[in-house]
């Protein structure tokens, strides 16, 4: 008798043992994480005053910026991915500049004055900045024509870094 | 039902009232498992003196008490394992929009977006995904079980925050301390003592205009304290705004807002809304299967104990 009560001690003690385990931190921490995880698209609404999402997107490469007018490392980005906008535009790429928190009137300006012809959604909400754990801005997120993340990256980018993490994504379904 | 030869009575009364003793303390943990006196030494000794009883009763028992012993046993030793081994009751609190690891039950928590209104409301819903591709949501008063682990939602004090300029144009908001950098709610993880009252507190940013709002929340007690602003007996919120190069307060750069309400202060105009969010409380609990073989044990043999003592009954009348 007093081994089946050890066993049962044993086994319930195991259990404890078992469950403290786990492997969720891999989903700790900031954009990065998001690769390989289907897009969020929420409506917001575009700079002419018309709903839009990510979702209408689907089908294009898009290389989603998340930007503030305040904010001086988007600035100094953004004729990059204007440039980048340019060269890939005919291969399908989108570049979608999402503006986190601000009004028409400051994202409008900060497109006339940078001279952008990639499309401005208004985030007033913050939503997607949430959505893609942005833990700081600019804040780069592309997605491939099945609208899975291929890569989520913070900080500032150069035109060369944006190309080598849209590049596959352009080839993968031609 | 029959216990020791000699004195069984006493010794078997003694043993079944420990027995429902130390099974009562164990469903009283899987019934209130956030106490924190489930994972202290007087709880673990409890219930290792009720082992060290049941153990001693098993001496002489016919079968029916053995089963019913070793299913209290089992029992018992679910609840020291969940008390002495199972980590202690966790309430993670996350703001919208954000993934928290749960690894004492090889889960994640996805904490979902949530507007102004869903902050009003309070009755956000979070996903709860299994390493192992399982997943389930829960919502207000929802308990789940993910092995020896308890997941249950609890609503924790949130408050939805727009900020403009004075021409009337929406603001970005930051939290540089808060890894949600984007995140107009705030979850009061900070409480500060303002005029002799613990306050719950939070702090954001406006970046464009160079400015660090701090944020008190006073609940409906609290508020005379602002009596002269006109929300007493009025859950409020207190903004403070710091000019962020200087680490100032800018003139009239402090007010008094209700729920819903907003003020201008110092060139920027504040809205707040006042609510509540779910934070995930992670509890140990006794195994499940583990109390479902000991109860199937007890009750078995309690069972198998009353049928011979009826059966030995009609023998004697017959």
């Amino acid at each position: 008798m007093a081994v089946v009560a050890i066993v049962a001690v044993i086994l319930t003690f195991k259990v404890y043992f078992a469950e403290s385990g786990g492997s969720a931190n891999a989903l700790a921490g900031g954009p990065a994480m998001l690769a390989g995880a289907p897009a969020q698209s929420y409506p917001i609404l575009g700079l002419d005053g018309k709903s839009d999402s990510l979702q209408h997107y689907r089908g294009h490469v898009v290389l989603v910026n998340l930007w503030a007018s305040w904010c001086a490392p988007c600035r100094s980005e953004t004729p990059a991915l204007e440039r980048l906008y340019e060269v890939d535009r005919a291969r399908g790429l989108v570049v979608l500049g999402i503006n986190q928190g601000e009004s028409a009137g400051a994202a409008s300006d900060f497109a006339v004055q940078m001279k952008l012809r990639y499309p401005i959604l208004l985030d007033e909400n913050q939503a997607y900045g949430r959505a893609y754990a942005a833990i700081g801005l600019p804040t780069s997120i592309v997605i491939d024509r099945k609208g899975r993340i291929v890569r989520g990256i913070d900080g500032e980018l150069t035109l060369a870094q944006m190309s080598d993490v849209v590049d596959p994504a352009l080839r993968d379904g031609q | 039902m029959k216990f020791q030869q000699s004195a069984s009575a006493p010794a078997g009364a003694f043993a079944a009232t420990v027995s429902i003793a130390g099974i009562g303390l164990v469903l009283a943990q899987d019934v209130f498992p956030a106490w924190t006196g489930f994972h202290a030494w007087p709880y673990a000794a409890s219930l290792t003196l009720v082992a060290a009883v049941v153990l001693g009763a098993f001496r002489g028992a016919d079968a029916a008490a053995t089963a019913a012993l070793l299913g209290t046993l089992v029992i018992v030793c679910a609840g020291i394992g969940s008390g002495l081994l199972g980590p202690d009751t966790e309430v993670v609190a996350r703001a919208p929009g954000t993934v928290a690891p749960i690894p004492g039950a090889a889960a994640a928590a996805f904490f979902p977006d949530a507007g102004a209104a869903d902050i009003a409301r309070g009755d956000a819903r979070v996903l709860i995904r299994r390493t192992d591709g399982g997943s389930f949501d829960l919502g207000a008063g929802d308990r789940k079980y993910a092995g020896a682990t308890e997941i249950s939602l609890q609503p924790h004090l949130a408050a939805y925050v727009e900020a403009r300029d004075a021409v009337g144009r929406h603001l970005t908001i930051t939290q540089p301390t808060n890894p949600a950098f984007l995140s107009p709610v705030l979850l009061f993880t900070q409480n500060v003592t303002v005029a002799g009252k613990l306050l719950p507190a939070d702090s954001f940013a406006a970046p464009a205009l160079h400015r660090e709002i701090k944020v008190f929340y006073f609940s409906k007690s609290d508020s005379q304290l602002g009596r002269s602003h006109g929300v007493a007996g009025i859950p409020s919120l207190l903004f403070a705004v710091d000019d962020s190069d200087s680490g100032k307060t800018v003139p009239g750069g402090i007010a008094f807002v209700r729920s819903g309400g907003s003020a201008n202060l110092g060139g920027i105009r504040l809205h707040g809304t006042i609510g509540s969010y779910p934070a995930v409380v992670i509890s140990a609990v006794p195994y499940g299967p583990a109390l479902a073989l000991g109860a199937l044990l007890v009750f078995g043999g309690l069972g198998v104990g009353l049928w011979e003592s009826e059966l030995r009954h009609i023998v004697r009348r017959a």
